[in-house]
């Protein structure tokens, strides 16, 4: 199921197969003292539109960062970054923020759902931020909900699910929008080890029914067995 | 709308909370805008609701119509002024009257033409000696229509033949009589005094002249005189300015507490909620949808306790206080309503700022949690 191989070898094109291309791409933060830090060197890689890429790496590696620029939340100092064919390097913040919308998922490590909002609720305000279906949004969460396994779940608040219902909510928002790519951002370092487990069979699951790519942030080596492939970190550069 | 609705529902205690509070502090503005223009009217209302247009006071009176005295020479000056039409004697004092088993110290009004109540609410005017005019605030104290009420000591009696809204005088039991009537209880009460002089002369310009006119060809006549157009006459008595003053200091506190709780209490749950909201704006909502729903909770807040206030206040206003009727003030109801709404919703623009700062990558790193 690993297959990892060296990411800086792939084209570095957008194609209609490539949910994530990134092309050079450095991210410089300049501090108070007037140093600069960088927290991402020249990283290229590429993700087929349903690949699951685990990006590997210790702590301040680097990976939240190259997540956070695939996504949209961040913007590159330097290089190219095109996601689902569109290229991404100079937008504008609000274009960054309807790109987020539309275009990606997240599941972030700590900060995951809105806390009043019920389960199916947390699913529907992506429906709200965005284009508004309606109907259609809501027949698309019961489903969502369903597939995870949560339907009967559906009205709790966040604060009456567990630890692994609760990251199924958030893989299930994280798919509300029929995205391009997904971004899990350490799914399981809350969760023990049979929960997480479980978690990233459902994440592997749901990623190749609906053939959407995704990258799988982790220090867990355990984790790579349920991607396609294996990118390693180090201080902002991307090892094959 | 749709987060600001389920949030709310989610937190009703919190949010009820908050609302109640408004409402409280509605419910006590109201109230006492009311007790001051009822306090107000019970002092002057006689003044502001008589159908002289200017009234001279003797300089010396300080415009208080039971300290001031026109003497015939002051009065012989009025009167040849070619800025008058018609002169009416005014005289006042205060009495002890004896309304049903109680006896009160009651404003009695004399007039001649001008000076009477300008509208009755009930019955008519009087027509012969001995009849009066009473307030409908003083109804229920035994000055109702067809009430005797008498005068002590003397013996004087004055019987009730009509009735006027809002022309109480110092706060108690006002009546309104004829002239001859008047020095007659003047003269019942004190048999060996002399004529008693009027109090004021109560004008109507002449042809040609506008109140204020008069007052000035008037005051430009002696120094003695102090002649006011008779809205000014009501504003510019002994104490109203004072208890105007008194008032507005409380009214500049509410509104500033209104909008400071107001502001804290979006600004509180704007970091409580912070790490949600971070989210919420790395999955993609626009800073202004963020914002608009949090201002769409204070338009709500707002107006609820504004109209949970108001409720509250609608039955107070239909009682007395003392002798002061309170009412329901539809103007202030409106004017405050609109001031709380922009002051509310202009405090929790400090809440929106926070929002609008949210930087979403925060939500890769737990800020905010």
């Amino acid at each position: 199921m690993n297959t990892a191989d060296d990411p800086t070898q792939n084209h570095q094109t957008a194609t209609a197969e490539q949910a994530l291309v990134l092309d050079d791409v450095r991210k410089v933060y300049r501090m108070g003292d007037g140093h600069e830090v960088v927290a991402l060197d020249r990283a290229r890689l590429s993700v087929g539109s349903d690949e699951i890429v685990a990006l590997v790496g210790p702590s301040g590696s680097g990976k939240t960062t190259l997540c956070s620029i695939a996504g949209g939340i961040l913007s590159a100092t330097s290089g190219r970054v095109i996601v689902g064919g569109r290229d991404i390097t100079d937008y504008s913040e609000r274009q960054l923020t309807a790109f987020r919308q539309d275009m990606v998922g997240f599941v972030f490590q700590s900060v995951n759902l809105v806390p009043f909002l019920t389960a199916r609720e947390n699913l529907l305000v992506v429906d709200e931020m965005g284009k508004r279906t309606g109907a259609a949004a809501r027949r698309r969460a019961d489903q969502l909900l369903d597939e995870l396994g949560l339907g009967d779940r559906a009205r709790n608040l966040p604060s009456q699910l567990s630890g692994g219902q609760r990251q199924r909510v958030a893989i299930g928002r994280a798919l509300m929008n029929e995205p391009e790519l997904v971004l899990f951002d350490e799914p399981t370092s809350a969760l023990d080890t049979q929960l997480g487990e479980q978690v990233m069979e459902i994440i592997r699951t749901e990623m190749k029914s609906r053939q959407t790519a995704a990258i799988v942030v982790t220090h867990d080596e355990r984790i790579t067995q349920y991607c396609d492939r294996t990118v390693h970190i180090t201080d902002g550069v991307l090892e094959a | 709308m749709f987060l600001a609705l389920r949030e709310m529902h989610r937190a009703k205690v919190r949010f009820g909370l908050l609302i109640v509070a408004i409402a409280l502090l509605v419910f006590l503005i109201l109230f006492q805008q009311s007790l001051q223009n009822g306090l107000l009217t019970s002092f002057v209302g006689g003044i502001r609701n008589q159908s002289a247009p200017v009234l001279v006071y003797s300089t010396d009176g300080q415009r208080f119509i039971q300290g001031s005295i026109i003497t015939p020479d002051l009065e012989a000056e009025v009167r040849a002024s070619g800025a008058v039409d018609e002169v009416s004697r005014i005289g006042q004092g205060t009495f002890t009257v004896a309304a049903g088993a109680e006896t009160f110290d009651t404003s009695i009004v004399g007039y001649e033409s001008l000076g009477a109540p300008e509208r009755l609410s009930a019955g008519r005017a009087p027509n012969a000696p001995g009849e009066a005019i009473g307030a409908d605030a003083d109804i229920d104290q035994g000055f109702a229509i067809g009430d005797v009420v008498t005068v002590i000591p003397g013996g004087a009696t004055l019987t009730i033949v009509g009735v006027a809204t809002d022309v109480q005088l110092n706060a108690g039991p006002t009546l309104f009589v004829d002239y001859a009537t008047y020095l007659e209880v003047v003269a019942s009460v004190n048999p060996d005094a002399q004529t008693a002089l009027p109090s004021v002369l109560g004008v109507s310009p002449a042809p040609g002249f506008s109140a204020a006119d008069t007052t000035a060809a008037l005051n430009a006549l002696s120094p003695d005189l102090d002649a006011l157009i008779r809205a000014e006459a009501a504003d510019l008595a002994p104490g109203v300015d004072q208890i105007r003053q008194s008032f507005q200091i409380i009214f500049a506190l509410y509104a500033i507490v209104v909008p400071c709780v107001t502001g804290l209490f979006f600004l509180i749950i704007t970091f409580q909620k912070a790490a949600a909201l971070t989210l919420l704006r790395a999955l993609g909502a626009p800073a202004r949808r963020l914002v608009s729903s949090l201002l769409f909770q204070a338009v709500l807040i707002v107006g609820g306790g504004y109209a949970l206030g108001t409720a509250l206040y609608y039955p107070v206003s239909q009682q007395r206080l003392g002798g002061i009727a309170l009412r329901f003030e539809t103007a202030s109801v409106l004017g405050w309503a609109i001031a709380l709404m922009v002051l509310g919703v202009g405090s929790s623009l400090i809440a929106a700022r926070r929002v609008l700062r949210i930087d979403p990558v925060d939500a890769t790193t737990g800020v905010g949690q």
